[in-house]
């Protein structure tokens, strides 16, 4: 079956294109255009599951190598590139390499002959190396991208069935399926390509669907800067990652997965303060990384993405698109862990993540402002464990929150549709009596982010807390813990706080406009909406645009709403929400299932008791199913398919965890000594290392707890408390409800400096260069004029007068030459003729006369 | 001129006066039981000559379509002369000519059907078939 792989990606594709390209023009039913996105999609599942079966389960005998698809012809030569010279090592290592040679020509040598050759003594150094290029087309089938292909299909296919309901009477039915398969497509040749440049290829494709989905409302002027605003700062992080990519292939001459990290084994590690070449193609990597997966210096764009329409931001901004950025760190792990400088890096950049999003999270009103920064806040840990080594732990939370943050989104999606289109928080509540499906699915998720124990979320996040806390591939860990304990505590409480807010407690739907006390200290654009909404009848049906948003002047055009948002038009007085269609439930039911147990492929270690394995399940664990592509720094080797199960030394047998752990004690991880471990720290007082696993499991389970009780407290029983302590904190109260300026700021420092620099070129343009050009049309106009009188006057005359003399000299002579009677000029052609005729036989005919003569005459 | 034929009169005279003049018959008797190449070109530039002569000259439409027939029909004299010539020497591509002669014939009859239609397009309009009375090719 893996075989047809290549399949999954086109299936989507193909029915993006009969959908965009045949949906308008023959008009296709919703049902139809439902029909075939979500049956091609399901398709694509299918054969993704069928396929990673055989790979994985049913006795593959490729297993665990990656199974590329050009194996079986299924591939064609994509870019035949030729060859190309590799200059990895560069200029210092041709350096030290002459140097070296020299030295030890110099120490074979005796004194006497060093004093007489030292000046002439010479070193031969390895001309370049050459590789040929071909970068082919073909999918690559492994432990890592089967993961990814089921979650993009699984979790896509809960998507487009739950689409369906949601967009139904949207104008642009057709056009949103058709971009919405385009992006599966992009997205799976995005995680199944076997090299960069198919990455990159589906990493733009992404990008693109992205952008036209979330302008998906493109009449509304936030959509449609939203999605500018998602492109541009996606372009920077495109920027490094094509640099990475060029460096990859300067310096491996290849750009196929399997010959880059076979050859990247070799590399030196480059430990902090040594600044390679591997450090450089994993900072450009990272740099595209953080663009796509919404990090620190560019998560900017990731919020605003919620422009578009709920299931957009289901599948891309929180389930699988974000995740590209995750996907390729733990591809290019061998580089990564080749460079510790980038590996702090990326922790810290992704414990900074964590904790700054968590924290603007906090104090978000609109439903899907809370979770997209939940989103990046989760990103941010996954980004820590890469960070600290544990990629596989990564690509878990990629995983679970791929179905608790889908499952919460299509749940805010479900309440935003049961609202009538109103997406304040604090005009919700009470909702579970309305929507009892919704808010127990919705419960799933909540308690699966929060981290409670038996939920998928409590799995990966506190073996990423676990991790950071243990591992010895950098120095800081303890830091890093740190900010992910706070994060995790600042995701509890803001969960709990959507939660309350939107399910629980009064109906504040049925008061009108105005709610929870933060009104109190919105800005004053927010009090200009409150006091706008408190006029018009209709709260349910008003755009979208946020308090607190700058999105310029917003029309205000009723059946301007009517139009975009379809439906509703009848049931605009009424205001009680109503439970959404099975098509919106049911998808939300297998993603909450998927949300609750989710987690049990990724039971740690701590559990061993339990379980009575490492990592239980064979290679149904996650970490045991990742071993294979997952690089060891200590054995400087990809690790062993069957990790937890063999019988190798101990360091490398149990997979990441117990290796790096034991490792770290004798000293022998690869990285050197990385200061203090608080994991160890721990340890060493506890002298168990499961009491010390159990003790941070106890911790996290306790900042959840904390940070639930908190978020209950605050907005449940005591609702006057949120105004009492957001008046006592004002100024940071200020910092995260402005999510700390960063838009303003690089509104000031990026877009203004942008704009100045634009206006400087345009005048340099418009006054210096347009002036010069315009002075010398200017001087050639005067030239013209000049040249033309002396052409009008002078020679034109000249060859006038000539005309016109050689015009009556000739003209009779012509004028009688044609008389129109068809036989003169047939006796013309036979004159010609008759003349040519004799020109060319001339000889001959002289010459037969001749002997004709000469036969006649008398002898 | 007569410089130039008198010397052929008095050879005339002077073979008759040989006695040859039997062996000339004999030799006139044989290329008329089997003429050879030369004839026929010779009859078919004849024929030629006064096809185009009669285009040239006559000013009745109908005749000069005659006319063009004659040339056609030189042609097509040719065209059998060397296919029989071929024949003679053996060659193996000898029907070519006999066949050019049936496309010239269709041709031919297609060629007259179509003049002698817009003869009478012509003739209604100008109400003449005299060639120096239609000069529209001037204008």
């Amino acid at each position: 079956m893996q075989k047809y792989i290549w399949l999954v990606p086109l299936l989507p594709l193909i029915g993006a294109a009969i959908n965009g390209l045949l949906g308008r023009k023959l008009r296709f039913s919703e049902k139809l255009i439902g029909g075939i996105a979500v049956g091609s999609v399901a398709l694509s599942f299918l054969i993704s599951l069928t396929a990673v079966y055989s790979y994985g389960f049913g006795g593959h005998p490729e297993w665990p190598k990656p199974y590329v698809t050009s194996q079986d012809g299924f591939s064609f030569n994509w870019i035949p590139g030729g060859a190309v010279s590799i200059n990895h090592g560069a200029e210092a290592r041709r350096e030290a390499e002459s140097q070296k040679q020299v030295e030890e020509k110099l120490a074979a040598m005796t004194p006497e002959e060093r004093s007489q050759t030292h000046s002439i003594l010479t070193a031969t150094v390895d001309s370049p190396r050459y590789a040929l290029l071909n970068i082919e087309w073909s999918y690559q089938l492994d432990p890592l991208s089967s993961i990814f292909m089921l979650i993009v299909t699984g979790v896509g296919l809960c998507i487009f069935v739950f689409a369906t309901g949601y967009m139904h009477g949207e104008a642009g039915f057709y056009r949103f399926f058709a971009y919405m398969g385009l992006f599966m497509f992009a997205m799976l040749v995005l995680v199944m390509g076997s090299n960069f440049v198919m990455m990159f290829v589906g990493w733009e494709g992404v990008g693109l669907c992205s952008y036209l989905l979330i302008g998906y409302y493109f009449d509304r002027q936030e959509a449609a800067n939203a999605s500018r605003k998602a492109f541009i700062t996606n372009r920077v992080g495109d920027f490094g990652f094509a640099l990475a990519i060029f460096g990859v292939i300067a310096t491996f001459g290849s750009a196929q997965y399997t010959d880059v990290f076979q050859q990247a084994k070799s590399f030196p590690i480059e430990l902090i303060g040594h600044w390679g070449v591997l450090s450089w193609i994993a900072l450009g990597l990272f740099i595209g990384a953080c663009g796509k997966s919404a990090q620190l210096p560019l998560h900017v764009w990731l919020p605003d993405a919620m422009a578009g329409p709920t299931p957009v931001s289901a599948l891309i901004h929180a389930a699988t698109m974000v995740t590209a950025g995750l996907y390729m760190v733990t591809r290019t792990n061998v580089i990564f862990q080749h460079a510790q400088t980038m590996l702090l890096v990326v922790a810290l950049v992704g414990a900074a993540t964590a904790i700054f999003a968590a924290t603007i999270g906090i104090t978000q009103n609109d439903i899907k402002k809370v979770l997209a920064y939940s989103t990046v806040s989760q990103l941010g840990f996954m980004f820590m464990a890469c960070g600290v080594g544990a990629f596989a732990i990564a690509i878990f939370h990629v995983m679970t929150h791929a179905f608790f943050k889908a499952l919460m989104f299509l749940g805010a999606g479900s309440v935003i549709h049961g609202m009538h289109h109103e997406q304040d928080m604090r005009r919700m509540g009470g909702l579970k009596k309305y929507m009892p499906y919704t808010y127990w699915t919705f419960m799933a998720g909540w308690l699966a982010i929060c981290g409670i124990i038996p939920f998928s979320g409590f799995w990966s996040k506190d073996e990423i807390l676990w991790k950071s806390a243990s591992m010895t591939y950098i120095p800081l860990g303890w830091l890093v813990w740190l900010i992910g304990t706070i994060a995790a505590t600042c995701t509890a409480f803001y969960m709990t706080r959507l939660m309350a807010m939107t399910f629980w407690g009064k109906e504040k739907f049925l008061e009108g406009a105005g709610g929870e006390a933060d009104e109190a200290h919105a800005s004053a654009y927010d009090k200009g909406l409150a006091a706008h909404d408190a006029v018009q009848p209709s709260a349910g049906d008003r755009p979208r645009h946020e308090p607190g948003e700058h999105v310029g002047p917003v029309h205000e055009d009723a059946a301007h709403h009517v139009a975009t948002h379809g439906h509703g038009e009848g049931h605009h007085g009424a205001h009680i929400p109503h439970e959404s269609p099975p098509s919106m439930w049911v998808p939300l039911a297998v993603l909450a299932l998927l949300a609750v147990i989710g987690g049990f492929v990724g039971i740690g270690p701590a559990f061993r008791s339990v379980t009575g394995s490492e990592h239980p399940g064979g290679r149904l664990n996650i970490s045991t199913w990742l071993n294979p592509i997952i690089w060891n720094p200590e054995t400087r080797e990809f690790n062993s398919a069957e990790g937890a199960h063999e019988a190798a030394p101990a360091e490398t047998a149990h997979g990441e965890a117990p290796a790096t752990a034991e490792g770290a004690h004798g000293g022998g991880s690869g990285y050197g000594d990385v200061g203090f471990n608080i994991a160890h720290s721990v340890e060493s007082s506890t002298h168990s290392e499961l009491a010390t696993e159990w003790i941070f499991i106890i911790i996290s389970l306790v900042v959840a707890g904390i940070g639930m009780l908190l978020g209950g407290l605050f907005y449940v029983w005591r609702p006057e408390l949120p105004n009492i302590w957001a008046q006592r904190l004002r100024p940071l109260y200020n910092a995260s409800y402005n999510k700390y300026w960063v838009d303003e700021f690089y509104g000031l420092v990026v877009t203004r400096r942008t704009m100045d620099a634009s206006r400087g070129v345009y005048a340099f343009d418009s006054k210096l260069v347009d002036g010069i050009v315009n002075g010398l049309a200017w001087l050639s106009r005067q030239f013209s004029r000049v040249v033309g009188g002396v052409d009008k006057y002078f020679v034109d005359g000249l060859v006038n007068t000539i005309a016109a003399f050689i015009v009556r000299l000739m003209s009779p002579l012509f004028r009688a030459a044609q008389t129109g009677l068809t036989q003169n000029y047939a006796l013309v052609m036979v004159l010609g003729l008759m003349l040519a005729v004799a020109a060319f036989f001339a000889k001959d005919v002289a010459g037969a006369v001749q002997s004709i003569l000469g036969s006649l005459r008398p002898n | 001129m007569l410089n130039l034929f008198s010397p052929t009169l008095v050879l005339l005279l002077q073979e008759a006066e040989r006695s040859r003049i039997a062996q000339m018959l004999d030799q006139m008797r044989q290329a008329a039981v089997a003429p050879d190449l030369s004839k026929f070109l010779v009859i078919g530039a004849l024929l030629f000559i006064i096809g185009v002569a009669g285009v040239l000259t006559r000013r009745n439409i109908i005749v000069i379509f005659m006319s063009i027939e004659l040339i056609l029909n030189a042609a097509n004299l040719n065209f059998i002369a060397f296919s029989r010539y071929l024949q003679q020497i053996g060659s193996p591509n000898a029907l070519a000519g006999q066949i050019f002669t049936v496309f010239v014939i269709v041709v031919a009859a297609a060629e007259a059907a179509i003049g002698l239609g817009i003869v009478i397009a012509l003739y209604r309009n100008k109400e003449t078939i005299w060639v120096d009375e239609i000069d529209l090719l001037k204008w």
